[in-house]
């Protein structure tokens, strides 16, 4: 079961790759039938990747969401997801062509990374930590979908305001549609960062962890928090809008990123990933 | 047989004499049938529209095609052939249906890449087929070229860019808001162009239009023309708020509205954005608004530039399409090439030869117990069957030859025996093989809509005369 599992994980990178490379061709050519075809490549990956995971999760005996190489997998999962409802609730057109390689590097780097499945140590071996767990996945796909689209936004802006509205311009979806996304996706994502952070503070105070309150990535994940507050109550009272929004998702993202492959693996004392 | 297309187009005659040669549909199914009932053509489809007039013709002799769409366009715009003689081109055999394919493309539109022309062909042809003008031939050239129009949209981006500022500007505007359904657009100053850009961005689905000029009177004018609402110039920083989109060409010699009160109304639209663009010359709108959060203006330089690059864009798809084009040339040039008596006849032969070749064959086994005499006479009885049965078709066929509506009995032949299924397992390459599957496709399709009219219609006629 775990070849099988591996084996369609391979299968949806290489799916996923096709999707991109249909994408890019349809940026490039500008054929519209080429959009229809990404998506539809794009979402045989990710029933691959999904019955992967489930393979995977019933080999190991848990949630598959331990260590690097599950976490990784389970994070592009959510991503690709979140994607596909966004494309088919808001009609947007291209946003594939930048989430194929986010989903790209994330499973490059499980793939490098691999591990055999295992059984959980018994600092994970908890409900709550599923829920956390779970529940920061969405929040974190639907966050890098607004960073993402903020990137766009803030390259489109450039380009409108510096007059080169040939080239790729004319191929980038609205500078209207990307905004709602970025607000929208921030909006699904923060009830869920909120609720994950609760579950990790929760987690955190039973088992009587030493320090936690100060541990730099929990720091970070605040600041972060704070920061997508900012977002949606600046865009509620409508005092930041367009560039303002965006450049708040694009930080938002950083520190989120930061937090991954920075904060967690190097300097938080006690947040793992499974390992 | 040839196909023959003369007509006059924008890039030989001026408007004023394609206005007096447009045809009506009226029009169009008068002039096609008098080329019809004078025998010169055996199929006409007229194609008239603002920029072009051209008649169709599937005919004997091309000269003479020519010459007859001379002279009946001639004496339906009521001028002298001699003088709509220097305007008339005319093309034939390839080059008349290469020339069908790049109208139906738009690459001999006015705008390359423009939309309206595949409809407008469409239309010309169901006016011909439901006046019975069309059979075997336009039916299927005329269908074909229909896919060709679409093959070019989908495959290439030919109509993907605006080319006029107006359309430019709508464009952007487009980039700004997506979808403009909910917005609403102010103009100051009646400007010819602003008008323009006003009724494409109606054309586009905006709703709302404001219209503000120095004399109250012309602002209530252009609103009557454009379906807009007047308002009054005084209160031009009131409207500003409203405006999604300002639009704004005056006379006026200075700056008619300043950053500062973009500024205001920006803030009061509650940090919406706004896409302005100034079409005067001097500017109406101070540069310095572009520095303003949230707006966005560009000027008459600015979008002449976007039209100029687009320009270049569509030049480029316009050479894929023109690949396009020659491919589904070669195509049709195959099937038309089958419509001739004598290679029909030999392909013919060849099929029945193969069925009586695949039927002895079979027989193989049981055969094995004949002498090499018997054998042979075997051989020889079941060519003859075969010659004797092939003998009246072709010696028909044969006989039809000389005759303008041969290619219905080529047609029928190949249909009953099915000789361009056979021709197709030869093996191609795989452009051919695509090429030849949308023909099939246009030919089913004619086969399926006009069951009782074109060959058959045709086919009995002949039938008449004959007896």
């Amino acid at each position: 079961m775990e070849l099988a599992s591996v084996i369609l994980v391979w299968l949806a990178y290489l799916l996923y790759a096709a999707a991109f490379a249909v994408f890019l061709i349809g940026f490039v050519t500008q054929r519209p039938w080429t959009n229809a075809l990404g998506r539809w490549v794009a979402a045989a990956a990710l029933a691959a990747q999904a019955v992967g995971l489930v393979l995977r999760g019933v080999e190991a005996g848990h949630f598959p969401f331990a260590g690097l190489y599950e976490s990784m997998v389970l994070l592009s999962c959510a991503i690709a997801l979140v994607w596909s409802v966004a494309e088919s609730l808001t009609r947007l057109k291209a946003i594939g062509l930048y989430v194929m390689p986010v989903v790209l590097v994330l499973l490059t780097v499980a793939l490098v990374e691999y591990n055999p499945p295992v059984g959980l140590g018994p600092v994970l071996r908890s409900d709550i930590v599923v829920v956390h767990v779970t529940v920061m996945l969405v929040a974190i796909g639907c966050l890098y979908v607004a960073g993402g689209a903020a990137i766009i936004y803030l390259i489109e802006e450039a380009l409108l305001r510096r007059r080169r509205p040939g080239g790729v311009l004319g191929r980038l979806p609205s500078l209207a549609a990307l905004e709602r996304l970025v607000y929208r996706a921030t909006l699904l994502g923060v009830p869920f960062l909120t609720m994950g952070m609760a579950a990790g503070v929760i987690r955190a105070e039973t088992f009587r962890v030493p320090g936690w309150a100060t541990d730099p990535m929990v720091l970070l994940s605040v600041a972060a928090w704070a920061v997508y507050l900012a977002l949606i109550a600046g865009r509620v009272r409508r005092e930041w809008t367009g560039r303002a929004v965006s450049w708040l998702a694009v930080t938002g993202l950083v520190l989120l990123l930061v937090i991954r492959f920075a904060a967690v693996p190097y300097l938080s004392a006690f947040h793992t990933y499974g390992a | 047989m040839h196909v023959v297309v003369a007509g006059i187009s924008h890039k030989t005659a001026p408007l004023e004499l394609r206005e007096r040669l447009a045809l009506d549909d009226e029009a169009a199914l008068r002039v096609s049938r008098e080329l019809l009932d004078e025998g010169v053509a055996c199929e006409v489809v007229a194609l008239s529209t603002c920029n072009r007039t051209e008649l169709y013709q599937w005919a004997r002799d091309s000269l003479a095609a020519r010459h007859a769409a001379l002279a009946h366009l001639a004496r339906h715009a009521g001028v002298a052939p001699s003088e709509l003689e220097p305007a008339l081109y005319s093309h034939s055999g390839d080059g008349a249906v290469a020339h069908l394919f790049r109208v139906t493309s738009s690459l001999d539109s006015m705008v390359v890449g423009e939309a309206q022309i595949v409809a407008q062909l469409k239309a010309a042809y169901q006016l011909a087929s439901d006046g019975g003008c069309t059979a075997v031939v336009f039916n299927r050239l005329f269908r074909h070229a229909l896919e060709v129009g679409k093959r070019v949209r989908t495959e290439t981006a030919i109509g993907e860019r605006p080319v006029s500022v107006s359309s430019a500007a709508v464009g952007l505007a487009q980039q700004v808001f997506g979808d403009l359904r909910d917005r609403s657009v102010l103009i100051i100053g009646a400007g010819e162009t602003s008008e323009l850009t006003a009724t494409h961005l109606k054309a586009n689905g905006i709703e709302r239009i404001l219209v503000a000029n120095r004399t109250f009177a012309a602002s209530t004018d252009l609103a009557a023309r454009i379906g807009g609402e007047a308002v009054r110039f005084e209160d031009l920083e009131e409207h500003l708020v409203a405006a999604d989109i300002v639009i704004s060409s005056t006379s006026a010699p200075h700056y008619v509205v300043t950053r500062e009160s973009v500024e205001r109304a920006v803030k009061r639209r509650r940090h919406r954005p706004m896409f302005l663009i100034d079409i005067a010359v001097p500017r109406d709108l101070d540069p310095e608004i572009d520095r303003v959060r949230n707006a966005y203006l560009y000027d008459i330089d600015d979008l002449q530039q976007v039209v100029e690059h687009n320009r270049h864009e569509r030049e480029r798809e316009a050479q894929l399409a023109e690949r396009i084009v020659e491919q589904e040339l070669a195509n049709v040039n195959d099937w038309l090439r089958g419509l001739e008596v004598v290679p029909t006849i030999a392909t013919l032969r060849e099929a029945v030869e193969e069925i009586r070749r695949g039927e002895l064959a079979r027989l193989g086994n049981r055969l094995s117990g004949l002498t090499d005499e018997q054998r042979a006479q075997v051989e020889m009885l079941t060519t003859s069957i075969v010659n004797k049965i092939l003998h009246v078709p072709t010696v028909k066929m044969k006989e039809v030859a000389g005759r303008d509506q041969c290619y219905l009995y080529v047609d029928a032949v190949r249909t009953l025996f099915d000789l361009d299924g056979h021709a197709g397992d030869d093996g191609d390459t795989p452009a051919g093989d695509a090429g030849r599957a949308t023909a099939d496709h246009t030919d089913r399709a004619a086969a399926e809509d006009a069951p009782s009219g074109g060959t058959v219609h045709h086919l009995r006629g002949t039938g008449t005369e004959d007896a």
